[in-house]
């Protein structure tokens, strides 16, 4: 048997999966065996999906969305706005009349009315919103993506486990867990880039394969060391994904979706979270829009919400028709909410003291809201969730223990600070 | 070039601090209504000489959403208004009496900023005496946001437009719908030539994030809704239509048809404004320097050769149609004119007034401003 790897390349157990490895990239004769069944077959990701457990897909508004436009309406306050409320099956909540398709869902809720977060601006808010962690703190904490790709990874799959849908949520990183849980950002299609595809057939590639081992053997016999390692494993993870992409392309069956899903990027982004998800991702975010509306708030969140319901709300149809939303936390989310006041140029502008986000899915009690905000939206009248509580219940309702200590060189930290309280209310 | 408006001054301010203020028509040569967001007309009848800002008379009380379009029937008997509640509502604009009512005139929310910790008291109320007034019919065959309205110029016909994209046009005087058609995209403004015979529409769905806007010019025959021409594709290569159409109008003598650009708030000369045959839809000329961030309205002046713009950089030009010159600027900048940004407030909308005489603005800064466009004093 002759191997484009050598064994024991594998030096640290934060790296790849030794088993998947061996499994995705021996040869014979030549000839990639590698794990394609597993990735081309649906029945067999979908089982294979089933046993890795907890998956998270994050759709991030980004911008900042208005919550008093979509589910803290405020009828009859001049803080209203355009939209009108409509009545859902669940009684106490109304969501506006342009969501449709995810007020169908609203049993499968849990509606977060009480964010109170720290910073009103873009950058910092994203980083507040993705870590948990205040931007300016000494560690790099890592995203919570990166989190729930290091503790609920599929080892078996050869695909990322942490795939970002479009950069517009902003990049945070993997931080101190380390390069292997980086993001993988694809196009806001969910189209992946160009060097995913290999420039050569797998024959060529297999003998620029062995000749780079080859010579790789003999270097490394004489410099032992991580960063060798980390360049190696690097490699192979390409390698990986080359022959993983297919997964990507969801052009065939995106034909028969787009009617519901919407044909545009964030509805086909988010069928391609579908696939992503069912083949064993870990955590997929896709994000929408521009919800930044300083101006003409009502007639671009018509348009935002004219793209981002139908997508939402056919990823909620499907996932509960696969069986896959027991296990998938679905959550909406921004960086900050926005004003209740209206601006004299129509448009509402950045607020975080008080605000919503909704958690669906895997681990949630659906059909209820919790927290609330007063009379006209301006402050959170019943118990406040902070950026460190929103990420604590993410943590917990995929079973990540939200005070989880890692260490980066001899110092510990936290998965998130201390205090962090997850909504015990919403969890199932 | 000669400027007949050289001498065009502010004439009044009139406050109206409650919302956005979206729309403004004037009813005769003394009388002006606007509409803001909150759905509430009010109108103010405007003294012969300019030495003291009048108070608003009345106020009509019939719209439960954002008034996005005010018209006025030829003869001023009749004023129209077009809403988000879904209705075109119709008013008796000569009537002064009602019910007696009082108004607010400034208890619109201050802006609240991002780091606010609490709002400030609101001012002490100012209030006005008015006489309140109900619609005296309604149009309600729309099921979305009518932001098209137009009226015929022998005030026979109506066509409304919405962002369901359907066109409907109606009889003005009945209400019983017409015909209906669906276009592309939402209807954002509309008219009717004036022989009658052709609709224009001007679409747009904000497809915000990707800039690549879905935008329609078209022309329909009025009589069965076919499509007479498409004046998108002209522009597609330069992409400027990007920003979204804001008006579309025919001039009244029918020997023009323009619009202008800015639904979306662009850095730079975004606000572009063209001419177009009337026929066909071809384009005749752009007309420059652009309005900076976007052009919001347009309207033709009543002496046929003379185009008036406004835009999202506070500033009403004044275009010579004959050469597409501009001969007149007047500027409602707030502090330096060059530094109206992204969150300065807009003009929204013109009328100008049938003698040509006065023109009026609609300023979501809270007012509503009326210009005279010649000197009183003369």
């Amino acid at each position: 048997m002759n191997s484009n790897i050598p064994t024991g390349t594998c030096n640290s157990g934060h790296h790849l999966s030794r088993r998947s490895l061996m499994k995705g990239l021996l040869t014979t004769g030549g000839v990639v065996v590698a794990n394609w069944g597993a990735l081309t077959h649906s029945q067999t990701i979908a089982a294979e999906a089933k046993r890795s457990g907890k998956r998270c897909i994050m759709l991030y508004m980004a911008g900042g969305v208005s919550q008093i436009d979509t589910f803290d309406m405020k009828p009859g306050r001049p803080t209203a706005g355009e939209f009108r409320p409509v009545q859902t099956k669940v009684t106490g909540i109304q969501v506006c009349e342009y969501l449709p398709n995810i007020a169908k869902h609203v049993d499968k809720l849990g509606i977060v009315r009480s964010m109170r977060t720290r910073t009103p601006d873009h950058g910092p808010g994203g980083h507040y919103m993705h870590t948990g962690y205040h931007p300016g703190e000494r560690f790099p904490h890592p995203e919570v993506g990166a989190m729930i790709a290091k503790y609920c990874e599929n080892p078996e799959s050869d695909l990322p486990s942490f795939v970002k849908i479009g950069s517009g949520s902003g990049v945070y990183g993997a931080g101190y867990l380390g390069p292997q849980f980086e993001p993988f950002v694809v196009s806001e299609d969910g189209k992946v880039p160009g060097f995913v595809n290999p420039s050569v057939s797998a024959e060529i590639q297999d003998r620029r394969g062995d000749l780079l081992n080859f010579m790789e053997q003999r270097f490394t016999e004489q410099r032992k060391g991580e960063p060798f390692a980390a360049h190696h494993t690097a490699e192979l993870r390409t390698l990986r994904l080359m022959r993983a992409r297919q997964v990507f392309n969801v052009t065939a069956e995106w034909e028969k979706a787009k009617d519901r899903y919407g044909d545009n990027k964030f509805g086909r982004g988010c069928f391609t979270a579908l696939k992503l998800i069912e083949a064993g991702v870990s955590f997929v975010e896709v994000a929408h829009g521009n919800y930044d509306t300083h101006n003409d708030n009502f007639p671009w969140n018509k348009a935002n919400f004219a793209l981002m319901d139908p997508a939402w709300g056919s990823l909620m149809d499907d996932l509960t028709q696969r069986g896959l939303l027991q296990d998938t936390l679905v959550v909406w989310t921004s960086e900050f909410g926005r004003t209740p006041a209206i601006n004299v140029r129509a448009g509402r502008d950045h607020f975080g003291r008080a605000w919503t986000v909704v958690l669906a899915g895997g681990g949630i009690k659906g059909g209820q809201h919790y927290g609330s905000t007063d009379r006209d939206g301006f402050e959170v009248a019943e118990n406040p969730v902070n950026e460190a509580d929103y990420c604590a219940t993410l943590y917990k309702a995929m079973g990540i223990n939200p005070r989880a200590k890692h260490y980066l060189g001899s110092r510990p930290i936290w998965a998130t600070e201390e205090g962090a309280k997850p909504i015990q209310e919403l969890l199932g | 070039m000669a400027n007949p408006f050289s001498d065009a001054k502010i004439l009044y301010t009139l406050p109206w601090n409650s919302d956005v203020v979206f729309a403004v028509a004037f009813i005769g040569n003394d009388k002006v209504a606007a509409a803001n967001r909150r759905g509430d007309i009010l109108i103010w009848n405007l003294p012969a000489t300019g030495d003291k800002t009048p108070d608003p008379a009345q106020r009509l009380i019939g719209h439960t959403g954002p008034v996005n379009r005010l018209l006025v029937s030829p003869g001023g008997k009749t004023l129209i208004s077009a809403s988000n509640d879904r209705t075109v509502k119709f008013w008796d604009a000569l009537k002064s009496e009602g019910n007696p009512g009082t108004i607010v005139m400034n208890d619109g929310y201050v802006r609240a900023g991002v780091s606010v910790a609490k709002l400030p008291d609101p001012p002490p109320p100012i209030t006005v005496k008015v006489v309140e007034q109900k619609p005296i019919r309604e149009f309600t065959g729309h099921k979305e946001w009518i932001w098209g309205l137009a009226l015929s110029r022998d005030g026979k016909t109506l066509v409304s437009g919405d962002e369901a994209k359907q066109v409907i046009l109606s009889d003005a005087q009945t209400g019983a719908e017409q015909r209906r058609w669906k276009v592309k995209h939402w209807v954002r403004a509309l008219d009717i030539s004036p022989d009658g015979k052709l609709v224009v529409t001007a679409e747009q769905f904000p497809f915000i994030r990707d800039g690549d806007t879905d935008v329609g010019l078209h022309g329909w025959d009025a009589q069965t809704g076919e499509m007479k021409f498409d004046a998108t594709k002209q522009f597609e290569a330069s992409k400027v239509l990007n920003v979204g159409p804001t008006s579309f109008r025919f001039s009244d003598n029918g020997k023009y048809l323009a619009f202008c650009l800015g639904h979306i708030d662009r850095d730079g000369p975004a606000g572009k404004v063209f001419l177009l045959n009337p026929t066909t839809g071809e384009k005749v000329r752009e007309l420059t320097p652009s309005h900076v961030r976007g052009a919001t309205d347009l309207a033709f002046h009543p002496d046929g050769k003379h185009l008036f713009t406004c835009g999202r950089d506070r500033v009403v030009k004044a275009w010579q149609l004959s050469d597409g010159a501009q001969v007149h600027e007047i500027s409602l900048a707030i502090g330096d004119k060059k530094k109206q940004g992204p969150f300065t407030p807009t003009l929204h909308a013109i009328s100008i007034s049938p003698d040509g005489k006065l023109l009026a603005v609609a300023d979501s800064s809270g007012q509503v401003v009326v210009c005279t466009l010649e000197d009183r004093k003369k």
